[in-house]
């Protein structure tokens, strides 16, 4: 069962095209989406958010049509969204920013003090749940972002560059909470770092020029760079090149 | 270890009273305080005897103090026992009060914090100071062309793309649409609607309409505004109905002869607000918009037009 399914999705982005004909169905898990700059994720995510419309396509999450106004409050409400680029009211602490956010995901009210220190505790924020966000690190504010999307234990998680910011060590932490986020929910990662992919996703979807260059495991895209030879320091990015390459060689497109 | 110890042993009813009452010896008071700690059921079985004593009323004076002086936070974080007796400080999940209040001020919108709330302040001061300051007469018949387009201005300020910080999030979200474009309008028409019409009313009438004569015609533009938004976004659409508003208000005072312009301001502000048949017209136009606004309701699902 798709909890996310995607067909025909063309969008545009200030006149170009970025998204083209486009067809996806993801289940529980965590997915990684590859692929260079203006390759077109992080409209794909936006879409998937609901937050862009598509140009032309049919976008269906947990099995509601989100061009319906009927049902998109619902699938809102089960719906988890880190954007790229997020700005927060100053004077806020975490604490009172992740609660903002519970509510205008139309919590149950006694609920939201439990899961928003639960959210901030699972990014590890917990000694900093007071503190105002003006006073947090890049990484941190990264953090928040993260907790904001999950505070509502989401059935679809959309996360764009999450790791952008986090030292090593968060990164292997966060890698940890996706792996047991990716238990119950499907979850979509957008990242440049394929080390992510390779120690956290169950499934990789490469992205090049608006199409999909290539879906697969992590391992099965690692093991592409040990056959093909790509170049790159580490199997699974020369297995990303190979794709990309392969992707973009006369005559693939009709095969993919 | 003390976790581990808390749960291994009660303290008796004796023990509680002998602590209460002070008699307790050293070492057997301080292994009940050690206790307490990770004991929530022993803490307050010794909170309520402690209240019992003469000590009671005094740590009761304290916490008054204490919490009226202390910001939200610090009354979240004060000791369970303590904090027990008093739920009106909590809410029912333990939610501090003054942050829940706190957070709604903050999601009623950034015009309220940001730069709108002090032109609103200005508006007033200065048709006060025109009036009692300058001696001008015509101060009330101004304020009253200005006041519809402030909550219109407030609306644009407060919601979409350019204005909240947190749109991108807000817009993924089941109440980041037209539920928040209300709350901030009503946030805005909360502040505006009393301030500038007990603001008009301190000021000398010398021929303008009524003081309360814009309320219904600033609900009509700020709905109107709502309404528009979803075709063109807030920006323009607040363009539209403020300019819209003040041309129509002050292009016969513009173009009036240099003595007569506020009688003419006076003279036209009379034609459109004065009157039962006038009022009428602005209670329409308010339920049309509210109506087109419903209509309209799913253009809200989406970021509107920037």
């Amino acid at each position: 069962m798709s909890s996310l399914r995607v067909t025909g999705l063309r969008v545009r982005h200030r006149k170009t095209l970025a998204l083209d004909s486009l067809d996806l169905a993801l289940g529980t898990g965590v997915h990684g989406l590859l692929g260079p700059n203006g390759a077109g994720k992080t409209s794909l995510i936006r879409v998937l958010a609901t937050v862009a419309r598509p140009d032309a396509g049919r976008v269906e999450l947990l099995g509601e049509d989100t061009a319906a106004h009927r049902g998109l409050a619902g699938v809102r409400r089960r719906l988890g969204y880190l954007p790229q680029d997020f700005g927060y009211y100053p004077g806020f602490t975490v604490r009172e920013f992740v609660a903002y956010v519970a509510w205008l995901k139309e919590m149950p009210a006694a609920d939201v003090p439990a899961a928003v220190e639960r959210a901030v505790a699972r990014v590890g924020l917990a000694d900093r749940i007071d503190a105002k966000v003006r006073t947090l690190s890049g990484g941190m504010v990264r953090r928040v972002g993260i907790a904001q999307a999950i505070v509502n234990d989401p059935a679809v998680l959309l996360l764009d560059e999450p790791t952008a910011g986090l030292d090593p060590e968060q990164r292997v932490e966060f890698r940890g909470l996706l792996r047991e986020l990716g238990a119950t929910a499907t979850v979509v990662v957008s990242t440049h770092l394929v080390e992510d992919v390779a120690a956290a996703c169950t499934e990789v979807t490469l992205l090049d020029a608006g199409r999909i260059a290539y879906r697969g495991t992590p391992q099965a895209l690692s093991l592409l760079g040990e056959t093909s030879g790509g170049p790159g320091d580490h199997p699974i990015e020369r297995g990303y090149t190979a794709a990309l390459r392969a992707h973009r060689a006369p005559g693939a497109r009709e095969a993919v | 270890m003390t976790q581990r110890n808390a749960h291994l042993w009660h303290a008796s009813e004796d023990l509680v009273a002998r602590y209460a009452a002070g008699v307790l010896p050293e070492p057997d008071a301080w292994s009940l305080e050690k206790h307490v700690e990770g004991c929530a059921g022993c803490a307050s079985r010794v909170s309520a005897a402690v209240r019992g004593t003469a000590a009671g009323a005094v740590l009761a004076q304290v916490r008054a103090a204490v919490l009226e002086s202390a910001p939200a936070p610090v009354a979240r974080t004060a000791p369970a026992p303590v904090v027990a007796g008093a739920p009106e400080a909590a809410g029912a999940a333990g939610w501090p009060a003054p942050s829940r209040i706190a957070r709604l001020l903050w999601a009623a919108g950034p015009a309220v914090r940001g730069a709108w709330l002090p032109a609103v302040l200005g508006v007033a001061v200065a048709a006060l100071a025109l009036a009692y300051g300058a001696g001008f007469p015509g101060a009330r018949a101004l304020l009253l062309a200005v006041a519809p387009v402030v909550p219109v201005a407030g609306v644009a300020l407060s919601y979409g793309p350019h204005a909240d910080p947190l749109y991108e999030v807000t817009a993924a979200t089941p109440g980041g649409g037209l539920r928040l474009a209300l709350t901030r309008t009503v946030a805005v028409l909360a502040v505006s609607l009393p301030l500038l019409t007990l603001t008009g009313l301190l000021l000398p009438a010398s021929g303008a309409p009524a003081a309360a004569a814009w309320l219904l015609p600033g609900l009509a533009l700020a709905l109107a505004s709502l309404a528009l938004a979803s075709f063109v976004g807030c920006r323009a659409a607040a363009g539209v109905t403020g300019g819209g508003w003040l041309c129509a208000v002050l292009a016969p005072a513009a173009v009036a002869p240099d003595g007569a312009a506020t009688a003419r301001l006076a003279e036209q502000l009379a034609r459109c607000l004065d009157g039962a048949a006038a009022q009428g017209v602005w209670a329409s136009a308010a339920v049309l918009s509210a109506a087109l606004l419903t209509a309209r309701r799913p253009a809200y699902d989406r970021p509107l037009r920037p």
